[in-house]
């Protein structure tokens, strides 16, 4: 399993605001997280990233748990905030450069993945700019899984077109019936 | 070797055009202290109060504070311990802008400060910034606190200077290297703690 989520919740002052929600991803597997509000969705998808520590419920990324080893965990995970990146082409090099030393890379296969990413996303709105920027800085580094906030479906099938497709972790607003929130897994792209 | 080139990458980043006008500035501004107040505070402990204070508000300033919180160092692959060195080293480098301006203020006075005196400035504006630092990630009335926190510390180290006048910087200077080290390894459990939640928009 590349990630794995049991009873994964979020709560804030006694409100839950991440409802408990299971999940089970393998190699180039796709996944839908739904939450009922935007705020829920992303602080879901910053679960999943090994970035905020669940409430309750225990979050795995490869062998690592989330709680116990967040840098082995956030290692193997890339992420995409739902505001995408929104430098310019400067920050997005200077960005590009800091996570390729922060990862230990090589700057200039660093800056070659970010382009072709880039370049696979093609051009779009200027949300859709922001978005394939970010995910283009997430995939700088070579992650098992991708964890893409509040996606358009069209970023989502540009990267399941990627060879090798990570596992996708995708969060959407939508109603999430209590206890569990709707997830839907998607086969491995071939 | 990794881990200090990922400390390495998150001190450059964080020294962009903007700290070098706040150093400029905050340098202009305490040097003008200087000048004005060189003969009236001769005493130790006014000018060790002045440097902690402002190296404290330089390091607890708002924006400063949200460029610290943004999300994408959270998804990096280090400790909270290693971010937190990294996160140290911009703000004690902007806060030692605050004792060498003061010192130029005096010198260009014509009262420069004794070596001794000197350091005291600079230990206090690296304690004060450590110290304020817990702050940038808390909000309120917590967040204050921390900023109360760092002025007390300050203030440790003027009562110090008064109370041994002989042996005023190796006694400050030992005080110092225990708050500091406290003062990092409690923003190290801060940032280990800490949770980067979106914006409330939902």
């Amino acid at each position: 399993m590349v990630l794995r989520a049991l009873a994964a919740s979020f709560v804030r002052d006694g409100v839950e605001i991440v409802v408990p929600f299971d999940l089970a991803l393998g190699p180039g597997e796709t996944a839908t997280l739904a939450q009922p509000t935007p705020f829920a969705a992303s602080i879901a998808a910053r679960i999943c990233a090994a970035i905020v520590k669940p409430t309750t419920g225990i979050v795995y990324v490869g062998d690592y748990e989330s709680r116990l080893q967040p840098p082995q965990a956030k290692r193997l995970v890339g992420f995409v905030d739902a505001a995408g990146f929104d430098g310019d082409d400067h920050a997005f090099h200077c960005e590009t450069a800091f996570r390729a030393d922060v990862w230990g890379l090589e700057a200039r296969v660093a800056h070659a993945r970010a382009s072709a990413v880039l370049a696979a996303l093609g051009s779009g709105d200027e949300r859709h700019a922001r978005y394939a920027r970010a995910v283009a800085l997430a995939l700088v580094a070579d992650v098992a899984a991708l964890v893409l906030d509040q996606p358009t479906r069209r970023i989502v099938e540009s990267v399941r077109a990627f060879a090798p497709v990570p596992a996708i972790v995708r969060t959407r607003v939508g109603v999430a019936a209590p206890p569990a929130p709707l997830v839907a897994r998607e086969p491995a792209a071939t | 070797m990794h881990e200090l080139r990922a400390t390495i990458a998150i001190v450059r980043r964080h020294i962009d055009r903007r700290f070098a006008l706040d150093f400029a500035m905050q340098f202009a501004l305490v040097g003008a202290i200087g000048y004005i107040f060189a003969h009236v505070f001769a005493a130790p402990p006014i000018p060790i109060l002045i440097c902690g204070t402002l190296a404290a508000a330089s390091a607890a300033e708002r924006e400063h504070a949200a460029s610290l919180r943004r999300v994408s160092f959270f998804a990096m692959p280090l400790f909270g311990r290693q971010l937190a060195r990294a996160h140290a080293i911009a703000p004690v480098l902007s806060a030692l802008s605050i004792p060498l301006g003061y010192a130029t203020g005096c010198a260009l006075r014509g009262a420069p400060l004794a070596p001794p005196a000197f350091g005291i400035l600079v230990l206090t504006a690296i304690v004060g910034a450590l110290v304020s630092l817990s702050s940038v990630f808390r909000d309120g009335v917590r967040a204050a606190l921390y900023v109360g926190l760092a002025i007390a510390a300050a203030a440790s180290l003027a009562i110090v200077a008064v109370v041994f006048p002989g042996h005023a910087f190796a006694a400050d200077a030992a005080l110092a290297a225990i708050e500091g080290f406290f003062a990092l390894r409690a923003f190290g459990e801060t940032l280990a703690r800490y949770d980067p939640l979106p914006a409330a928009i939902g």
